[in-house]
């Protein structure tokens, strides 16, 4: 059986086994607003669906009253959290609750916890480095880091045996995972996470970065937000916000795909302190460990 | 950290106070080293101890004293010292030395493949009282029995203050400073004497100790042939010139292939085009080379 022919049986298994994790309840609305010019949004029809799922809304206070959003406030509901973070935020904190819930019990042998802190620690070096280079769109890069790994979920549920060997080869190796993944199941999880983000109807930009954040990508019109994906996604894998271990390689930023795109578009980049940024991702450690144990292990 | 400094930093009593930031990035511009918000809580203290010291009562006034008040430029040294006070220890940077043996170490020896002789030098430079490069040396014995079999290598150890190089040549050490230090190490490699331990000769034998002052370039065109310099929280003492001066010999004296380690918050931005900033697992580096062009694709 040919390489093409195992993907394509595999990626049909997908399919057909149906278990591919449907969008929370919540989220899909939420998503659907947040692709909304922020003037056109509504705050109230945001706090009632949040406030339909009760864990959800507890989720969000926990993260609320999180430093890492910038809050120095107690706050004790729904409403002061729009009120004294915006909607935008609270909308980053809903989503980001609830596809913290989308990972199955068994998980093959990767830490869902690890998994998760791997992805809010992306999604908020992303906003933070979108920021720092004035990229146009901060909040939708924190979504983009949040969900780029969708992927490895739909691995998780759908082939957790050969998941569990795909982790195993990767921890032991010390390689990246979607290398270790290519090995072993044929695909990455840039590949079944395209299935997901279809499924689910994710924005366009959102479904590129999904699909092609490991992948040869330069020519997508939705490059520069790919490239903030990778470049944010490569420093959290070589520093404490990886997935449970730490690839044995040296990388220079400087020579990634990525670092490429975003010159075109951001000059400055060119005199980037990388090592600052590489020391900020500290920031973000204790609280995202602290923040994804409190809301995985309720 | 104190509860009332954790407060202080993050917590609900309210943002980090602006101008402990705004000394906080004095810092990183002057010195290079760079508190993360996680760490204001560290730099709170160390600014708290030189404001007693100094009788000034808020951030705003003590960042004066920093910028614009006579003595300006000993008061950022005084603080300096408060920053890098009690760093020294064995084994001090656990993701940095793993990154020296698991990955850097491979690398010299495939570059180094096809010479004849088998020989690994390394500076640390600005070695204190010794606990840096006692603990590279052990590192290399140990992995002599492995990916280092045949090798000879050696340690230069330099450092400026006499005392501190009297110290580690004794090589005696209290609690403190062997805090890291795991049960197999402390057993293979120090003998207790006292409630203190000393380093065992077979540790000693491949370091070589002597005074050098960083700022003297006729000495330092003969450290040669380096395959890694250590040079932690020593450039932060200098101004820039100064600090260009020493990175230009430290380029100079390393081999093509060769690493240049600095401290772990610790950051070359501003400072040289010629070393390119590399992530290793857990820690950076910089090695040589020109910076690279955008656009080149990762080997």
């Amino acid at each position: 059986m040919s390489a093409t022919t195992t993907t394509t049986k595999l990626l049909e298994r997908v399919k057909d086994l149906k278990q591919i994790p449907t969008i929370p309840a919540v989220l899909a609305p939420l998503l659907r607003y947040l692709e909304q010019p922020v003037e056109d949004l509504d705050i109230q029809k945001v706090t009632d669906v949040i406030a339909q799922d009760k864990a959800l809304a507890a989720q969000c206070l926990r993260m609320a009253n999180s430093p890492l959003f910038g809050r120095f406030q107690k706050i004790d509901s729904l409403r002061t959290a729009i009120l004294g973070l915006g909607f935008q935020r609270v909308s980053d904190i809903a989503m980001s609750c609830g596809v913290l819930n989308l990972t199955p019990k068994d998980t093959g042998g990767i830490d869902p916890v690890v998994f998760w802190e791997h992805s809010l620690g992306c999604a908020l070096v992303c906003r933070h480095f979108a920021r720092t280079i004035s990229y146009p769109d901060p909040r939708k890069a924190y979504l983009a880091g949040l969900l780029h790994d969708l992927g490895i979920v739909v691995n998780l549920w759908s082939f957790p045996e050969e998941f569990r060997r795909v982790f195993e080869r990767a921890r032991s190796q010390r390689i990246p995972l979607h290398e270790a993944e290519q090995a072993v199941l044929g695909f990455t999880h840039c590949d079944s996470g395209s299935l997901l983000a279809e499924n689910w109807d994710l924005s366009a930009d959102l479904h590129a970065v999904v699909s092609l954040h490991h992948c040869s990508y330069e020519s997508s019109e939705h490059a520069p937000l790919i490239a903030v994906v990778e470049l944010a996604d490569l420093l959290c894998r070589m520093s404490g916000l990886n997935y449970g271990y730490l690839e044995n390689r040296q990388v220079n930023v400087l020579e990634q795909p990525g670092f490429a795109v975003l010159l075109q578009k951001f000059p400055a980049l060119r005199d980037f302190d990388w090592a600052r940024l590489t020391f900020e991702l500290d920031s973000y450690m204790d609280e995202v460990h602290g923040l994804v144990h409190a809301i995985y292990r309720k | 950290m104190s509860a009332t400094a954790a407060q202080a930093v993050i917590g609900f009593e309210g943002p980090p106070d602006p101008d402990l930031v705004r000394i906080r990035d004095l810092v990183y511009q002057v010195a290079g080293i760079f508190h993360p918000d996680s760490k204001l809580g560290l730099l709170w203290e160390r600014c708290g101890r030189r404001m007693k010291e100094r009788k000034t009562k808020t951030f705003r006034e003590y960042f004066e004293c920093l910028t614009v008040k006579p003595n300006r430029r000993a008061e950022l040294l005084a603080l300096l010292n408060e920053i890098t006070i009690g760093e020294t220890c064995f084994f001090r940077n656990q993701a940095q030395l793993h990154a020296v043996r698991d990955l850097v170490i491979p690398t010299i020896i495939e570059a180094k493949a096809k010479l004849p002789i088998r020989r690994m030098r390394i500076w640390s430079a600005g070695c204190s009282t010794g606990e840096e490069p006692y603990t590279l040396s052990m590192l290399l014995l140990e992995e002599s029995q492995r990916r280092l079999r045949d090798w000879t290598f050696e340690i230069l150890a330099t450092d400026l203050n006499e005392r501190s190089l009297a110290h580690a040549k004794n090589g005696l050490y209290g609690s403190y400073g062997t805090r890291n230090l795991s049960a197999y190490y402390r057993e293979k490699y120090f003998s207790p004497e006292g409630e203190q331990l000393r380093v065992q000769p077979v540790v000693q034998r491949n370091v070589s100790f002597s005074r050098l002052n960083l700022s003297d370039d006729a000495r330092m065109t003969f450290m040669k042939s380096v395959d890694m310099v250590f040079c932690c929280n020593v450039l932060i003492y200098f101004d820039l010139a100064s600090k260009r001066r020493v990175i230009q010999h430290f380029y100079n004296n390393l081999l093509p292939h060769g690493y240049l380690f600095l401290g772990p918050s610790e950051s070359l931005y501003g400072v040289t085009e010629e070393f390119r900033l590399v992530h290793l697992p857990g820690a950076t580096a910089y090695v040589k080379g020109e910076r690279s062009l955008a656009g080149k694709k990762a080997s």
